[in-house]
């Protein structure tokens, strides 16, 4: 007896899970229709847009790595951005991960792939500690309606003929400076932007190429938590 | 397109997961140093503008500042829009359907 009324309880906090998350699958599902749009029209086939959409399950460094592909960037220098870009996932993992204890650790590895910055604010908003099976439930509603958005963008990227000339090829920064302007939180944040900024345009006028990116990304942001003052948890504790 | 795009990928979901995966599987007790906390949150802040400012001003390893580059406009658009807490999908479409206008007046 009660073991079956853990199991219908289990079930139910997954299923709580999909709910809490429906609000942001539209908006999650057209992201991953940009995303297919304009992969495919970089050139990427079918295939290579959706595998990458599975395997690496990470819209931001996804945009990032189309036009670094596109443009003739070389293999590690993508490869390392998107590790870069990705970083964050630390963050979420080390805050989700007590919540997990007495998950199998096989189970451990499997929905460490499915983290991802929308079920991440849901679970945390939800309740502290989160509660790992409302995290499993976003996850699936999230991936699944990012996945499902890659597919149909893929089916109507290939109609769109020269996307410069919609601006669609500006969607790129546009997505990073959209997503940088809702994080800027402290007057600090504000430098380190900057800076990175500065630094990165100097690198690229420089260097040319695409390593700008990494070099500016870790070199800021290690000076800026070497110098700046620490913050208290409830700061970081928010999703990016 | 080039041959080694499966190959990227790969190394991309390898790149990915070691983000992932690690951190969660061992910290299942315990928490990470306020100092490296802070630096993971500073990465995205410093990686975005890294990418994104170089892709509106550089083209050509040539510095492009000037009203008359549509992405300029569009850049401080989208921002401004996504700092007044407008929709993130909704600030992009604007930014782009700007640069697409600017540039058939063009």
């Amino acid at each position: 007896m009660q073991r079956h009324s853990d199991v219908r309880g289990a079930v139910g906090s997954v299923r709580e899970g999909v709910l809490a998350s429906l609000a942001l699958v539209p908006s999650v599902f057209v992201y991953g229709t940009v995303f297919g749009g304009l992969a495919v029209q970089a050139g990427l086939t079918a295939a290579q847009t959706l595998g990458m959409s599975v395997l690496v399950f990470a819209g931001a460094s996804q945009f990032v790595a189309v036009p670094m592909l596109a443009g003739g960037a070389p293999a590690l220098a993508i490869i390392m951005t998107t590790y870069v870009v990705n970083m964050r996932h630390y963050l979420m993992a080390a805050t989700l991960a007590p919540a997990f204890r007495r998950f199998r650790r096989a189970w451990l590895f499997v929905i460490a792939h499915v983290i991802n910055d929308e079920s991440f604010a849901v679970a945390v908003a939800r309740s502290q500690p989160p509660d790992p099976r409302v995290y499993v439930g976003s996850a699936l509603a999230i991936s699944g309606a990012f996945v499902g958005g890659v597919a149909v963008g893929v089916a109507l990227g290939g109609l769109v003929e020269r996307p410069e000339r919609y601006g669609l090829d500006f969607a790129f920064p546009a997505v990073f400076l959209a997503l940088v302007a809702v994080q800027l939180r402290r007057r600090t944040d504000w430098l380190v932007a900057v800076a990175a900024a500065v630094l990165a345009v100097t690198l690229s006028l420089v260097l040319g190429g695409s390593w700008h990116i990494v070099v500016a990304g870790l070199v800021v942001s290690a000076i800026g938590a070497a110098v700046l003052p620490v913050e208290t948890p409830s700061t970081v504790d928010e999703p990016a | 397109m080039r041959s080694d795009v499966w190959f990227v990928i790969a190394g991309m979901a390898v790149a990915t997961y070691l983000t992932r995966a690690p951190m969660f599987v061992a910290l299942a007790r315990g928490t990470l140093p306020p100092r490296v906390r802070l630096w993971l949150r500073l990465v995205p802040l410093a990686v975005l503008p890294a990418l994104a400012v170089p892709l509106v001003l550089v083209r050509d390893a040539r510095l492009v500042i000037g009203w008359a580059h549509p992405p300029l406009w569009g850049a401080v658009v989208v921002f401004v829009l996504a700092a007044r807490g407008v929709n993130l999908l909704a600030s992009v479409a604007i930014a782009v359907a700007l640069v697409a206008l600017l540039r058939a007046l063009a």
